[in-house]
């Protein structure tokens, strides 16, 4: 925490990894249906046998078996491209999305963070979604108890004190854009799923811990900081209305830790020595898991 | 008969190494109506696979992958590290691999740049942090990395980029033994201006094979020892393609194994210390590595399913 050298990192390989792709990748199979392997020219619709996926087949349509006998007039053959395409299994436009969540923060070194969530969005199309999400972390008790073991180390090695923060809640605005899905195959079935980007503002709330208080008369109240964040996350569909997701989160807020430098006694109780001066960039790094439920759960009519 | 063979060998790794998916893929089934996208067929595809045409990425194909690395999570050091990869895969959804990497650069952390300004020596902690501004040269670093991994491809589909772009992709989970070069301060035990062992009262410290106390533990700071580390690894990588031939992998590698991290006396959960830089010193780590790949498969033509 407090270091951006992780985040930059993974930041800088994904993108690198995306401008490696990209190139290369439009040039690739554009279309889902499986025509384009042998990069042979697609048959005319009429003669198209079985190929593509059972899915793309059934959304093609097979009328040979159904409909009347009669015989069907002369027809010339028309030498029209027709390419199959699957439907979007699950739609999010116009519907209501509610996510709770479980966080778990990463990059923290020195304490233990644990969160619940819960997240709405309403996506006004397809793949742009406006919503606000939500974090408790305060669940009482001395923070201390979630100390790790390197809080301890530091003191006892190097001589060294590291103020600390706890944090009460976090509070975003945050707008999801939806640029990639997909589907897998899973033994016989196919999953839908989808990787989104988000990213909002909002509030954090932080409060010292006093570690530097040889007097034992320092106390902080919980202060709120201007929050950012961004991330990255993937939406595995179970049903229409169902999903599982999990995401990437780096949430950055400037805060003020508790001042570790000696006071003269004279002004040791004067609280506006408590606290650092200045603003230190932190940023918490989690992983969100958990559910969303999309509402209305409405009923597909698929094209024939 | 093989092919009941392969079909109980697909049965058994999917149960064993994808629970998850399992749960999802049946467990849902059991008890609601709308199990992910199961389609009933009773027209002529009936019995027909769920995918024709299939294009097999890895089937009895080799991959070569050049890749870049960087560990995340570090205390006090992470690596970046350029390495290489091979795999061969028996099977569309099983292979075997070996990798290795270097590491070409060495990170340090904001806390050993503080440690190294605002660290305070005494003889308390003479021996974890004999001069602060020599730090950096005592932590634990790792110069090379290499493993030998299994690989199942149980999951795998197709990935739509800004509704434009599209392109075949997998989930590959790995686990294997990593074999990792591991450079770390030389064990020392601390004595106090008499050159009697101490816990707290660090003078000079005597090196593993050497019998005279250095000058304030400063030649014990730099002393460095090397050695090979057997741990288990394990991980996950997501692999997409766009030529027959090329694509990329994004891949998330866990190496845990114990090493002296901090190059201090770590042993003893209070102050002071237990005197001693050994092998009791070395804490167990995680050690994430993220890597980005680029796959080069051959031979470079590629088989479909019927």
């Amino acid at each position: 925490m407090r270091e951006f050298g992780g985040i930059a990192l993974l930041m800088a390989a994904l993108l690198t990894a995306l401008l490696t792709a990209f190139p290369t990748a439009v040039q690739a199979q554009m279309e889902f249906s499986l025509d384009e392997v042998d990069e042979e020219a697609p048959e005319p619709a009429k003669q198209s046998k079985t190929e593509g996926d059972l899915i793309e087949e059934l959304a093609a349509g097979d009328d040979s078996n159904s409909g009347p006998t009669e015989p069907a007039p002369q027809r010339e053959e028309i030498a029209e491209e027709i390419y199959a395409v699957q439907q979007i299994y699950a739609l999010r436009l116009k519907r209501l999305e509610l996510a709770p969540s479980a966080a778990f923060t990463l990059n923290d070194p020195y304490l233990k963070h644990y969160g619940l969530g819960f997240a709405a969005n309403y996506w006004f199309t397809n793949v742009l979604a406006l919503g606000v999400n939500f974090i408790w972390y305060d669940w009482g008790g001395d923070p201390l108890q979630r100390g790790t073991d390197l809080v301890n180390r530091i003191g006892n090695q190097f001589r060294l004190g590291v103020p600390i923060n706890d944090w009460q809640f976090g509070l975003w605005a945050n707008f999801t854009y939806v640029p990639f899905y997909g589907k897998f195959k899973v033994r016989k079935k196919i999953f839908q799923w989808d990787a989104y980007l988000i990213g909002g503002v909002g509030m954090m709330r932080t409060q010292p811990i006093p570690r530097f208080d040889p007097l034992g008369i320092r106390s902080f109240d919980w202060q709120t900081n201007v929050a950012f964040n961004v991330g990255a996350g993937l939406r595995i569909f179970m049903t229409r209305y169902l999903t599982l997701f999990t995401e990437f989160r780096a949430y950055m807020w400037p805060d003020q830790f508790e001042n570790d430098q000696p006071v003269p006694p004279p002004q040791q109780g004067d609280p506006a020595t408590w606290i650092q001066s200045g603003s230190t960039f932190v940023a918490n790094t989690s992983i969100q898991v958990g559910l969303t439920f999309f509402f209305p759960n409405r009923e597909y009519r698929l094209p024939k | 008969m093989m092919m009941r063979v392969r079909q109980t060998l697909l049965r058994i790794s999917l149960v064993a190494a994808l629970a998850l998916g399992l749960v999802i893929a049946e467990g849902i089934q059991a008890n609601s109506r709308a199990s992910a996208q199961e389609v009933h067929v009773s027209g002529p595809l009936a019995g027909a696979p769920a995918v024709m045409h299939q294009r097999l990425w890895r089937d009895m194909r080799l991959h070569v992958e050049p890749f870049f690395a960087f560990t995340i999570g570090d205390e006090y050091s992470r690596s970046l590290i350029v390495g290489g990869e091979l795999r061969f895969h028996f099977l569309d959804w099983l292979g075997i691999g070996g990798w290795g990497g270097y590491s070409v650069a060495k990170l340090d952390t904001n806390l050993t740049k503080e440690i190294q300004a605002e660290g305070v020596t005494r003889n308390a902690n003479r021996l974890s942090l004999p001069e602060k501004d020599n730090y950096p040269s005592q932590i634990g670093r790792i110069n090379w990395w290499s493993g030998v991994e299994v690989h199942f491809v149980p999951f795998r589909g197709k990935l739509a980029m800004f509704q434009k772009v599209f392109v075949d992709a997998d989930l590959d989970f790995f686990v294997g033994a990593a074999f990792v070069g591991v450079e770390e301060r030389t064990n020392a035990v601390g004595v106090d201006a008499a050159g009697i062992p101490s816990r707290n009262n660090v003078s000079n410290c005597i090196i593993e094979g050497t019998t005279a106390p250095d000058n304030q533990c400063l030649d014990s700071q730099l002393a460095r020892s090397k050695r090979t580390v057997i741990a288990p690894s394990f991980g996950i990588a997501f692999s997409a393609f766009f030529k027959e031939f090329v694509g990329i992998t994004l891949r998330w590698r866990g190496i845990p194994f114990k090493y002296n991290t901090g190059g201090s006396d770590s042993s003893a959960t209070g102050s002071p210390g237990q005197g001693v830089i050994d092998s009791d010193d070395r804490l167990r780590r995680f050690n994430n590595m993220f890597t980005v790949g680029v796959i080069f498969a051959l031979p470079p033509k590629i088989k479909t399913t019927d």
